[in-house]
């Protein structure tokens, strides 16, 4: 049965092993984003050197959402938000997750077997935004805590955002190694052999 | 009366900028038949969700999705028209019109693709494909922004004498490896025969093709028919996280070809971007479909 939970940040890893996959969730309090590579690629290096990131992570939310933020007056308006597809950075999110004490990360599509690995691992779930979701998720921005490697362009920067009831979105992998994906994709192949069969006949058929 | 470069300039603007904050009207149509069939509860919400994102997205000017992709148009010139200044150019600067007032701004999308270096323009930026039209005194423009969402799942492969078993077998495999990753519902064009770059042409234009068009070939109404009913017994569902509606349309093209045979596969998410326009030879502009 799935549930909604109105999460606040940061989290405890009790209440994020709390969240079932297929759960909903909305999220208020501060959340970092990036879809860049090059961002990840200097997370996850900074991990391995034992380097602190400008923003500290530790029970909270890393994103793969995309934004526009415009300078007004001198002060930073977040116009936008938006989910990328995570699985292009598999390569550095177990180094990510491990590293920086998060307790959610998300954007759309999921996340690989390594990644999987570690969310369990750590306490940490997967969640899963609504692609062409921009309309609604924008509503929940409040506006810009940080902004860090400000030389990238806007959606690759280290950005930390204040957000009030962010979503809902699906809990997709949860903390104890569950994930959708995993389950529609073995699902959908432990299905073909019935699918393929149904085409033949009907070819037959016609 | 000759076709203007300044009305090539701002229709050029204008289908991409109307692409980005509006899904299409049959879209939206299907995905609310969609959600009112579905039986899967997340995916009944997600559903709610889409359809009311695309309608604040409307109502408000709001683009509905950040990834505006890259631009690609298909543009059809009757042989009847004549042009007053340069056509392409035109097009290029209708996009860099495009990019310095939209509102809100647009991120940058436009890659080199070794260097990863981030634009507005490129080099072959609109990817444009240029075609005839026997006897017409208009242009038709077709816009379609392309980004990675469904982009990166994409495929094509050459066969030999295939089966129309072969190819069935072919896309769903296509549509298996790509599984929850694209923002489904999906609507998948297949583009079967010619050479290389026809077949992914036709996969191009037939993922276009307007909701419920009939498809006149009883033999390609067949496969897109089992193929579309094949795609949703997978059960990815609305965003990937299960459900029963998959895929919207599968429509499907062929053209004459040799024994090899290369089936390319092609796919739109759920908001479906593509707007048309007909400039008539006067000058008129009329919107075809959006």
């Amino acid at each position: 049965m799935s549930r909604l939970h109105e999460l606040t940040l940061p989290l405890s890893e009790e209440r994020v092993r709390d969240l079932r996959v297929g759960d909903m969730v909305t999220l208020t309090g501060a959340v970092t984003v990036s879809i860049g590579i090059p961002t990840h690629k200097r997370m996850a290096e900074a991990v391995r050197k034992g380097e602190a990131l400008p923003v500290d992570l530790n029970g909270g939310a890393f994103f793969h959402l995309s934004t526009y933020v415009r300078e007004q007056d001198g002060i930073s308006v977040p116009l936008y938000l938006n989910p990328s597809t995570s699985t292009r950075y598999n390569a550095w999110m177990p180094d990510i997750v491990r590293g920086l004490g998060l307790r959610l990360v998300g954007g759309k599509g999921g996340l690989d077997d390594a990644s999987v690995a570690a969310l369990r691992e750590c306490g940490c779930a997967y969640l899963s935004f609504l692609g062409g979701g921009l309309p609604l998720l924008s509503r929940a921005l409040r506006g810009v805590r940080s902004s860090h490697w400000n030389e990238y362009i806007s959606q690759f920067r280290l950005l930390t955002l204040d957000v009030a009831a962010l979503g809902p979105c699906t809990v997709a992998i949860d903390a104890h190694g569950a994930s959708i994906y995993d389950n529609l994709r073995e699902r959908a192949q432990g299905r073909m052999p019935d699918i393929l069969d149904r085409l033949r006949r009907a070819r037959q058929a016609t | 009366m000759p076709i203007s470069s300044a009305t090539i300039r701002a229709v050029t603007a204008s289908l991409y900028e109307r692409s980005l904050k509006k899904i299409p009207d049959d879209t939206r149509a299907v995905l609310g038949k969609a959600s009112e069939r579905e039986t899967d509860a997340t995916a009944r919400r997600t559903f709610t969700m889409m359809l009311e994102s695309a309608d604040s997205a409307a109502r408000n000017g709001q683009l509905v999705c950040s990834d505006v992709g890259i631009p690609t148009y298909s543009v059809k010139i009757g042989t009847r028209v004549q042009f007053e200044g340069p056509v392409r150019q035109a097009m290029v600067d209708g996009l860099a019109d495009m990019a310095a007032n939209i509102d809100p701004p647009i991120l940058k999308m436009v890659t080199h693709p070794l260097t990863h270096e981030r634009s507005y323009a490129g080099k072959d930026i609109p990817i444009v494909s240029f075609d005839v039209i026997d006897d017409a005194d208009y242009v038709d423009m077709v816009c379609a922004p392309k980004a990675m969402g469904t982009g990166r799942w994409e495929a094509v492969e050459a066969f030999v004498y295939p089966t129309v078993e072969d190819v069935e077998k072919y896309v769903l495999d296509v549509i298996l490896r790509a599984g929850s990753q694209p923002c489904l519902p999906i609507v998948v064009g297949v583009g079967i025969g010619g050479t290389f770059d026809q077949a992914t042409r036709l996969a191009k234009e037939a993922v276009l093709r307007p909701h419920g068009k009939p498809q006149p070939d009883p033999l390609l109404a067949g496969m897109e028919q089992r193929l579309l009913d094949a795609i949703n017994q997978m059960g990815f569902g609305a965003m990937g996280t299960g459900g029963d509606c998959s895929a919207m349309a599968v429509n499907i093209d062929y053209s004459a070809s040799h024994g090899f045979v290369p089936v390319a596969v092609c796919l739109n998410c759920w908001i479906n971007r593509r707007t048309a326009a007909r400039i008539h030879g006067d000058g008129r502009v009329e919107m075809l479909y959006e």
